[in-house]
């Protein structure tokens, strides 16, 4: 649209409806056109991946927040910053691994299925727990994201992680199957990142078998409930 | 025997004022509240200071000249200086001490023991903590809990009946005999005698709605704090989140306040002077904001809010960061 167009848009609105149109806000779907803006601050992600360094070693702790700050020229009690304290640096580690899930995996072949690519993607964001150093702490996440507190924000990030997921295999579906694609999928995600935490086996293959039992369960259900109709979209 | 008489009729303002000392000194200090007479009478500022600084500004539900709103908030807290930590007790059904012990402790105050024992302690100024409650819990926290034997808290207020009580719980304290904690009357506005980037923790609880320019005692904290020190701030808030909550609160504090004032203090205009100044300070989304407009980052990202509620919402934690 010419910027002559907007604005006679822009002044044909009632004057009520202008703020809505001239607001730039963030777009809460995938956009190709709009620049994603950073969800965390450049001093909140500086001392935030900083603390990440040290949570192999410390724990999702205070501790490991304090060294955070400190490593990046901040003060012990500059963690006030974070109000939510380890919760904050749980929530961090997630967002940074969804945002970064895209540039970890790339599919070259358009022609694998969708449920393929979703395979792909959750044993890609498995293996960033391990890449990390992060997954023999990772329980300790899971609890204070269990806290009565923090299961609001924790649910809606593993929504928000299912549904980068979906996007990112390509998948387009606009009926109801939107809700049941992304309700299912964050359950076996959730499921098997809790199973990757007890997992002792080598390169966690114990894992991905379980991972593909939940897969071939989906498949099934799907299968069965929709009549074996429209059950294509997960049985790819 | 005396004593309890003496306050007895205190409370009642029985006695005529010629006959006891002590109720000439109270009527000394409640004539400064005789709205009527212009307080700047005993006290003529500056006339050249008086122009430069004579926008109005309130005091409780009053509009009176920014010259004279320090003077006159000192009259009401050197009036309640000695009943102050009983009286707050039974304002807030001794809520406060709870409001209190989760601020410190969410500040978590002190060197941890894992940032290394060599380090020197915190330097923490504790503004308008006249009483030294709060420098008290922030102490308590950084020994205990951190282990920190070396912090500091300098504690400062504008009056000083309200530092003598902090000297008195202070006077056999072992912080003292450690040299850890020191006093400092002064204006939160200027603080001339501390250093640029020399603190490390700024905290005011229940101070910072009386201070006359709430936007140039901002601007001094960021200019006191280290690169990364942290402001914050407790404090009243003006409204409830609920509404029927906040018509039974303001009830209480418009109702009940002054009249515990008054029996108690023998004091009712400095209480009435309290809830008004709390309803004049502004909302939480305001306060925000003019402690980003001083330069800090506020807690909780760009679409967070920003502070803390407390009792839903009847006092608010408010917290900044100075970037580095």
């Amino acid at each position: 649209m010419s910027s002559p167009m907007a604005l006679r848009t822009l002044l044909r609105t009632p004057p009520a409806l202008r703020p809505l149109l001239l607001q730039t806000s963030r777009a809460a779907y995938h956009s190709y056109d709009h620049a994603e803006q950073p969800v965390y601050r450049e001093a909140e992600r500086t001392i935030l991946s900083s603390a990440l360094a040290h949570v192999p070693t410390h724990g999702f702790t205070q501790e490991a927040l304090t060294l955070g700050a400190k490593d990046s020229g901040y003060l012990d009690v500059s963690t006030n910053l974070f109000r939510k304290g380890t919760f904050d640096l749980v929530k961090y580690y997630l967002v940074s691994q969804r945002m970064g899930l895209k540039d970890r995996i790339q599919f070259p072949d358009e022609n694998i299925g969708v449920g393929r690519k979703v395979r792909g993607l959750i044993l890609e964001r498995l293996r960033a727990n391990v890449d990390t150093g992060i997954v023999t702490r990772w329980q300790e996440a899971l609890a204070i994201m269990s806290l009565a507190d923090n299961i609001p924000a924790s649910l809606r990030e593993l929504g928000a992680l299912a549904d980068e997921m979906w996007f990112l295999a390509g998948d387009t579906s606009v009926d109801s199957s939107w809700y049941t694609k992304r309700a299912s999928l964050s359950g076996v995600y959730a499921a098997t990142e809790i199973f990757q935490t007890t997992d002792q086996s080598t390169e966690f293959r114990d894992t991905e078998q379980f991972l593909d039992r939940r897969l071939e369960e989906l498949r099934t259900v799907g299968g069965t409930v929709s009549g074996g109709c429209t059950g294509e979209s997960t049985a790819e | 025997m005396s004593s309890l008489s003496l306050r007895a009729s205190k409370r009642f303002k029985a006695t005529p004022p010629t006959f006891t000392p002590w109720v000439c000194h109270a009527c000394r200090q409640r004539r400064t509240f005789a709205f009527t007479t212009p307080f700047n009478q005993q006290q003529p500022p500056p006339p050249q200071q008086q122009q430069q600084d004579d926008n109005p500004t309130h005091f409780g539900f009053e509009t009176i000249s920014s010259s004279l709103k320090a003077s006159r908030v000192g009259a009401v807290f050197s009036s309640v200086a000695s009943n102050y930590d009983t009286m707050n007790d039974l304002m807030s059904l001794g809520i406060h001490r709870l409001w209190k012990d989760h601020f410190v402790r969410s500040l978590n105050p002190g060197i941890r023991p894992t940032s290394g024992k060599e380090q020197e302690g915190q330097r923490i100024l504790d503004i308008a903590g006249g009483t030294g409650d709060i420098a008290q819990r922030l102490l308590d926290h950084a020994t205990t809990i951190n282990g920190d034997t070396k912090t500091h808290v300098t504690i400062s207020d504008i009056n000083p009946a309200m530092l003598s009580e902090g000297r008195k719980r202070f006077a056999a304290s072992p912080y003292t005999t450690a040299d850890r904690v020191d006093f400092l009357e002064a204006n939160a506005e200027t603080l001339p005698t501390i250093e640029s980037n020399s603190i490390d923790l700024y905290t005011v609880a229940f101070g910072i709605r009386n201070f006359t320019h709430k936007d140039v005692a901002l601007r001094e904290a960021f200019r006191v704090l280290k690169p990364g020190g942290v402001f914050a701030c407790l404090e009243f808030t003006p409204h409830l989140n609920n509404s029927l909550l906040d018509a039974v609160y303001k009830r209480w504090s418009f109702g009940a306040i002054p009249l515990i004032g008054q029996v108690v203090a023998g004091d009712r205009e400095s209480y009435q002077y309290l809830v008004e100044s709390i309803e004049r300070f502004p909302r939480q989304e305001e306060f925000r904001d003019m402690i980003k407009e001083a330069g800090f980052m506020v807690p909780g990202g760009g679409e967070g809010e920003g502070w803390e509620d407390l009792s839903a919402g009847i006092a608010a934690v408010h917290k900044g960061v100075k970037p580095v």
